[in-house]
């Protein structure tokens, strides 16, 4: 019983904000507790959701990366570019998942042994991969069918679509090495205390230039699934994103200083920003007042945590 | 004891502007407690991390059993059991308890995962060892208080299974309780035959741990005796003593009442507890004590640095609530900062935007600012103040530490403040800068002044206070004339020595 309420405790305020939302929106419209509509928003999240982890572990190391949903879009182009030109589709999917992985390598190298901020260093990768995207599809977005799409979105499993699935796994692998390995621990310990991983042996530069890579490798893998429900290479699908990513980690109580927190709030985090968005279609708010009314919820979030971090310091 | 495990010999480390090591010896035996113990800044941790490989010297070697040290980094002193428990703290505040003291050299499972139920139950074996089973391993160190923390860093420390273990300060976070089981983990660390370096200011402690005291002074070695073979007083002279006469110019002058008065002042932190002081018009008010004592913590309350918890500050003799910086200097309050580069300068900017930066409101009362105006002050401010540079818009960062304070200066001296406080104003600055900082503090009080010097140095604050209170713990424990002190007497207040000839009255 006392461990429950430990447990309890330690989820992240935004689940309490989740379940208030949840109330208010079926209260506000019949159609909204309906097994099909969760399930609608299951599949919303989830690109969302796996990128969002890998920007958790950007923001644990007191950084933020800027160039995740360019990455995004990217994979989507990559692949259909490639498969395109003749190379099997699970092949050309690897490979974009190796591109991302350099991709953030190369962030890595530049954040960490330039001693760039990393919003910055980010920034600019973003625009560059922006760019290629553009050059690679002449700007318009290029179908490309298969049947490997309708099985990542659209087979289910235990009524649950294979790409809730995919996004589980990637949970759990990112849960495991941050928790369970050297490499998570460094993680932790590149947002909380540098100089004390440098008196260990451990290097700072290197451990933080392989969370980036870490983060490249699963923002691919956002962009294959990303890539499955649209069907085709779409080099602005993500734009964006990575904002969404890290308002959904500062949601679920991962903070810019010292390391503290992980993916299991980042869930939350997610989850109340497509619920809410969900929500907003459903009871028919105009789509020009959604942002403004997300980025409020943002706001609020990351104002009631400074106040509880004030408070508790005095 | 034992045979001699380490030996430093003839170290000099230099840094900019001073020598902090100057031809140091030093040696530690296996099973002994070899005491560093000097003034603030007398080079005792920067011996320290020349002997871990944390700094590299400029001259002589460091000898492990014979061996010489490799001078890059710590790994060649970690991998020779060489190993430290520092004053700040080197611990990943999201990371358990047992996370932290394996850090690096975590135990696997056999499908190379993190074994945490091995590294919890041996760390929580190594605590209880320090009497402090009391500490969750599973709890991140961030909810641990200071005390714990710094358990867990000789916790940590002991891991390592060492030959050498440097404690710089331990027990400055330690209750009396914590401090004795320490206390007890060196003694039997040292039957096990492993060679301490402790560095402390606590005298009290040291018949109960040490073995031989090593005194530093001004980077230099002054002498190394048994425990034994020396008194508390010895000890002080050896520390402290100094001609003090030739550097320390006072013209005698007339005070002319009160101008800052602080009554029982606090602050959220418990740095200050209940300061009262007054300074007069014309008289410079040394504060003596040592680093953490709350002397700079003090000055920030006046300042508007940190907020006031209780107590009151007036200033005239009215009183004013001093919410912020630019509170203080509205009141006539200026703050000659213990940090001169982050807080007393805008170090790419040019000297002559430095030194108008608290006064343009002042020279230009509109809109606009006049750069050539800018310019005059500053050359005058440069002739006056012998400030060496080629021109007044070079950038501060290229100036040496004894300019760059003078230019701290002539920004207050072109706002004229009628109090001003001193932080360690010749912190790093050669004595030639020195003497003149000196100069101008006396030409100060001599125009009606007010000032506050808040210094380390106790020569200096013997040599240039008219009054001088001793600062412990966040309280005011002694206050004395010019004339009516002698070093050790303050020495040993500030020490925390024979405290409450203040309080007992």
């Amino acid at each position: 019983m006392n461990s429950m309420r430990l447990r309890l405790k330690a989820l992240p305020p935004v689940s309490w904000m989740l379940i208030l939302i949840i109330v208010i929106f079926s209260l506000s419209s019949p159609n909204y507790l309906s097994l099909s509509n969760f399930r609608n928003i299951l599949i919303q999240a989830t690109p969302l959701m796996i990128l969002a982890f890998a920007q958790t572990c950007i923001v644990l190391t007191q950084g933020t990366d800027l160039s995740l949903g360019a990455q995004v879009s990217f994979v989507t182009v990559m692949i259909v570019y490639l498969a395109k030109r003749g190379v099997p589709l699970l092949i050309s999917m690897a490979i974009s998942v190796i591109l991302t992985a350099l991709i953030g390598t190369v962030n890595g190298i530049i954040v960490a042994k330039g001693n760039i901020l990393p919003f910055i260093a980010t920034f600019g990768m973003q625009n560059i991969i922006n760019s290629v995207s553009l050059l690679l599809t002449s700007g318009a977005s290029i179908y490309f069918p298969s049947y490997i799409y309708r099985f990542i979105a659209e087979s289910t499993f235990l009524f649950i679509p294979m790409m809730v699935w995919i996004c589980v796994l990637v949970f759990i692998m990112v849960w495991l090495v941050l928790r369970k390995t050297k490499f998570g621990t460094n993680i932790i310990g590149l947002g909380g205390n540098r100089e004390a991983l440098s008196l260990a042996g451990i290097s700072p530069v290197k451990s933080l230039i392989k969370t980036y890579a870490f983060a490249g490798f699963i923002a691919g893998i956002a962009g294959i699934i990303t890539l499955s429900r649209v069907e085709s290479g779409q080099p602005t699908v993500a734009v964006g994103w990575e904002f969404q990513a890290v308002a959904a980690t500062l949601l679920g109580g991962t903070s810019l200083r010292e390391g503290k927190g992980g993916v299991t709030g980042t869930i939350f985090g997610v989850l109340l920003i497509t619920i809410v968005k969900n929500g907003l279609n459903i009871i028919g708010v105009r789509s020009i007042y959604q942002n403004a009314i997300i980025g409020s919820i943002v706001l609020a979030a990351i104002i009631i945590d400074a106040v509880i971090r004030i408070r508790t310091k005095e | 004891m034992g045979k001699t495990i380490l030996t430093a010999q003839k170290i000099t480390k230099l840094f900019p502007g001073m020598k902090a090591l100057d031809n140091v010896d030093f040696d530690l035996q296996a099973g002994e407690v070899h005491i560093l113990v000097g003034e603030n800044g007398a080079g005792k941790s920067t011996l320290a991390k020349v002997i871990l490989g944390a700094y590299r010297q400029e001259e002589g070697e460091v000898f492990f059993e014979g061996e010489r040290m490799e001078v890059s980094g710590t790994k060649d002193a970690i991998a020779k059991g060489i190993v430290a428990v520092y004053q700040e703290f080197t611990l990943v505040p999201y990371l358990n308890v047992a996370q932290n003291i394996f850090l690096n050299r975590e135990h696997r499972t056999k499908l190379g995962f993190v074994n945490h139920k091995k590294m919890e139950e041996e760390a929580a074996a190594l605590l209880k060892s320090l009497n402090c089973e009391y500490i969750n391993v599973k709890s991140p160190v961030k909810k641990l208080s200071v005390a714990e923390q710094q358990m867990v860093e000789i916790a940590k420390a002991l891991s390592y299974k060492p030959r050498v273990i440097i404690f710089d300060e331990p027990t400055s976070a330690l209750s009396e309780r914590e401090a004795e089981s320490l206390f007890a983990q060196i003694h039997r660390l040292k039957r096990e035959g492993i060679g301490i370096v402790y560095v402390s200011h606590r005298m009290e402690e040291f018949p109960k741990i040490g073995d031989r005291i090593t005194v530093l002074r001004d980077g230099k070695k002054i002498s190394t005796i048994g425990i034994n073979d020396c008194s508390e007083t010895e000890l002080i002279n050896m520390m402290v003593g100094r001609d003090v006469s030739q550097v320390y110019v006072r013209t005698d002058n007339q005070h002319s009442g009160e101008a800052l008065r602080t009554e029982n002042l606090s602050d959220y932190t418990g740095k200050v507890k209940g300061a009262d002081i007054f300074v007069n018009r014309g008289e410079i008010v040394g504060i003596a004590g040592l680093v953490g004592s709350g002397r700079t913590e003090l000055a920030q309350l006046i300042y508007g640095i940190n907020p006031i918890k209780s107590g009151k500050v007036y200033v005239d003799g009215e009183e004013i609530i001093p919410k912020s910086p630019v509170n203080a200097v509205k009141h006539g309050i200026g703050l000659v900062s213990e940090d001169r580069k982050k807080q007393g300068l805008a170090l790419g900017e040019a000297i002559a935007l430095n030194t108008i930066s608290v006064s343009l409101k002042k020279f230009f009362p509109r809109f606009f600012i006049n750069n050539k105006k800018i310019n005059g002050i500053a050359k005058q401010n440069v002739e006056q103040l012998r400030i060496v540079t080629t021109s007044v818009n070079k950038q501060c960062k290229y100036l040496s530490g004894g300019n760059q304070q003078k230019v701290v200066l002539a920004k207050w001296l072109n706002f004229d403040p009628q109090i001003i406080i001193f932080d360690e104003p010749t912190r790093g600055i050669d004595v030639g800068a020195k003497m003149e900082i000196y100069k101008l503090m006396d030409q100060l009080a001599a125009k009606g002044k007010a000032i506050l010097m808040i210094s380390s140095e106790l020569p200096e604050v013997i040599g240039m206070s008219d009054r001088i209170y001793v600062m412990h713990e966040g309280r005011m424990v002694e206050e004395c004339k010019r004339g009516e002190f002698t070093t050790e007497q303050i020495g040993s207040k500030m020490l925390g020595l024979g405290v409450g000839g203040k309080r007992n009255e």
